[in-house]
């Protein structure tokens, strides 16, 4: 029974920081609709950025956010414009193929620049934190809680806020929402670059959870999409949720069955959430539909 | 005057210089005498490597373009029709002595349900939620794959014992694979043409663009959409035997990585989707070129090549979104290929 207990509460907060991970790809593809592959290199790109910085200047992971997370809003911003923007008036498929080919090109520059060495940082604490009969690493910790605070703002800001409402406006009628006043292609930026921000904001909370190498956004980017649909295109709450299915599932699965089935059982899951239910857990009906080019 | 009216004296009427729909160009007989003449030539070892994967490429990215191209069916799982198409073949050589001739059709016809089967359970799926649950209905196949080792060998692979002989589909001399491959490529050139043609070409294309004018024009768009999975997979299925005979070895994390399916859909992308003469033009371009910088630049700098590559690939995708079939096209003044 306690095996089970610690197994799940495991799961829950590692399924926190999933979910965070999976937040700014909420942002991006659940609200804006842009496909973007690269999204798992973003996360790489993050990961090197926390470890430079507490290798080389000392800085502990969740320090080196005050840097990373405004570096990544510019580096988001950049791709934006380069790549996403002008893709946006071509068929559909552009958007994808143009990321992917970023994605590759991402970790292969990586591969050269820092070879395929697995680096790490030092534990940030020395020990286990108690809680009743669970132990639990208090980065695990943080990182759940930091993922629950993010959930809880970014909801804030997407439902309650202008920019929020801008947001949402720009991505169900585009051509209404110019009309209406709304500057859309600095929407677009502003969510694109926001959404980059957030997904470094996440690897400075794994980086003391997880090694990076050049590939390791292809790791989680597969996870972060399957989150973003599970818990319903865009909504935020939903995708906290879909976080936390998710690292439930592969706690228990790769405790119970084996480690590299874990992952075939989120991938089932994430089908039999398309087939029967494509909205995902917490999206509105019709989610699934809005804002898709045909 | 453009290209496309040029008609050369002595010709039958329509026999054009530029691809067109439905026609043999000259300029699609031109390209078929100098793949034979690749295939003859004495050829060094590493360049001869590089044809028999172009070629290979290029049939199955006219595979993919029946799902992708044809019936906007973009699947990023192609990988898993390939891997099911070589580990059937592969695993009846191993363990029961079927020859690969055989085996081939076993494989394709396994690859053809697998793909039946996703299309119908992903029907009511659309643009990128499609990708992805191709995407992941691979991942389910690799570490199945994986995992079932007395099967297919798991992480260790699955050899194929080099035994040179036609009954085995062993072959010494590369120029014999080089034909083969030629062969697959001609065979999936020919299907994609008859499908061109034929009234079940036009339900596709249909289905693509407008499923609602279609369903009320009485084409039934699972039906059509399934056909043009299980046909796309079919031949994906048979390009994976060819491949398991070529490199006499298999292993699930290069068979059915998400990275060969992303290859798969990318040289139909930069060819021109929905045209015969694009995914051929795509891999005919980027299979050499991968293959060369990664011979070149490979020791100098790991992942130079992948860089330089998937610049290419961007800048392509940005300035060339109908692909390169779409600039022959300008170039003979037809009408541009829809994406």
């Amino acid at each position: 029974m306690t095996t089970l207990g610690q197994l799940v509460f495991s799961g829950i907060l590692i399924g926190g920081i999933y979910a965070l991970m999976s937040m700014g790809l909420t942002l991006i593809f659940g609200v804006l609709r842009v496909v973007n592959f690269a999204h798992g290199e973003f996360l790489m790109l993050g990961m090197y950025g926390a470890w430079a910085l507490s290798t080389a200047a000392g800085l502990n992971p969740y320090t080196a956010a005050l840097i990373v997370v405004p570096a990544m809003f510019l580096f988001g911003g950049l791709v934006h414009r380069i790549i996403i923007s002008p893709a946006l008036d071509k068929p559909h498929l552009v958007v994808v193929f143009a990321t992917m080919g970023l994605s590759i090109f991402m970790q292969n520059a990586a591969l050269m620049v820092m070879t395929a060495d697995l680096w790490d940082v030092p534990p940030v604490f020395g020990s286990s934190v108690a809680i009743g009969p669970f132990y639990f690493k208090a980065e695990l910790l943080i990182g759940f809680a930091i993922g629950l605070s993010c959930t809880i703002a970014l909801r804030w800001l997407i439902r309650a806020t202008y920019l929020g409402k801008a947001i949402r406006a720009t991505v169900q009628d585009g051509e209404a929402a110019m009309l209406m006043g709304i500057p859309v292609p600095r929407i677009f930026l502003i969510t694109f670059a926001g959404g980059s921000a957030l997904v470094g904001l996440s690897a400075c909370v794994m980086m003391p959870l997880f090694s990076v190498f050049p590939t390791v956004g292809l790791n989680f980017v597969l996870i972060a999409f399957v989150i973003v649909v599970l818990g319903g295109m865009g909504s935020i709450e939903g995708a906290l949720l879909g976080g936390i299915c998710i690292g439930v599932v592969q706690s228990l699965s790769s405790y119970y069955v084996a480690p590299a089935f874990g992952q075939m059982f989120f991938f089932i899951l994430f089908l039999l959430v398309m087939i029967v239910r494509p909205d995902g857990i917490l999206g509105q009906k019709g989610a699934a539909t809005i804002g898709i080019k045909d | 005057m453009s290209l496309a009216s040029i008609r050369i004296a002595g010709l039958p009427n329509g026999f054009a210089l530029m691809p067109r729909r439905g026609a043999v160009s000259l300029f699609e007989i031109g390209l078929l005498i100098a793949c034979i003449a690749l295939v003859g030539i004495p050829l060094p070892q590493n360049l001869r490597d590089v044809v028999v994967l172009t070629f290979l490429y290029a049939g199955l990215a006219l595979a993919w373009n029946v799902a992708g191209g044809y019936a906007g069916l973009i699947s990023f799982g192609h990988a898993a029709f390939f891997g099911i198409g070589a580990y059937t073949s592969t695993i009846l050589l191993v363990h029961a002595g079927v020859s690969p001739w055989l085996g081939l059709w076993v494989g394709a016809l396994a690859s053809a349900a697998a793909g039946a089967l996703l299309a119908v359970v992903c029907a009511r799926l659309k643009g990128p939620f499609f990708i992805l649950s191709t995407l992941a209905a691979a991942e389910v196949v690799r570490i199945g794959a994986l995992n079932w080792a007395s099967m297919t060998g798991g992480p260790e692979g699955l050899s194929i014992l080099p035994v040179s002989s036609l009954a085995n589909m062993v072959f010494t001399s590369k120029a014999a694979y080089a034909a083969l491959m030629l062969g697959y490529l001609v065979i999936c050139y020919a299907v994609t043409m008859a499908l061109q043609c034929s009234r079940y070409g036009y339900f596709l294309l249909a289905v693509r663009d407008d499923e609602d004018a279609a369903k009320a024009a009485g084409v039934n768009p699972l039906l059509v959409r399934t056909g043009a999975m299980a046909l796309s997979a079919l031949l994906t299925g048979i390009g994976g035997t060819l491949f398991a005979q070529y490199f006499l070895y298999l292993d699930p994390t290069f068979v059915i990585s998400p990275e060969l399916s992303f290859q798969l859909a990318l040289l139909p992308a930069v060819g021109g989707l929905g045209t015969a003469i694009g995914p051929v033009l795509g891999s005919f371009l980027i299979t050499p070129l991968s293959e060369l910088l990664r011979a070149y630049l490979g020791h100098a700098a790991a992942g130079l090549h992948l860089v330089i590559y998937s610049a290419v690939l961007i800048v392509v995708m940005l300035y060339f979104p109908s692909g390169l079939a779409g600039a022959l096209a300008r170039l003979a003044g037809g009408r541009k290929p829809k994406l």
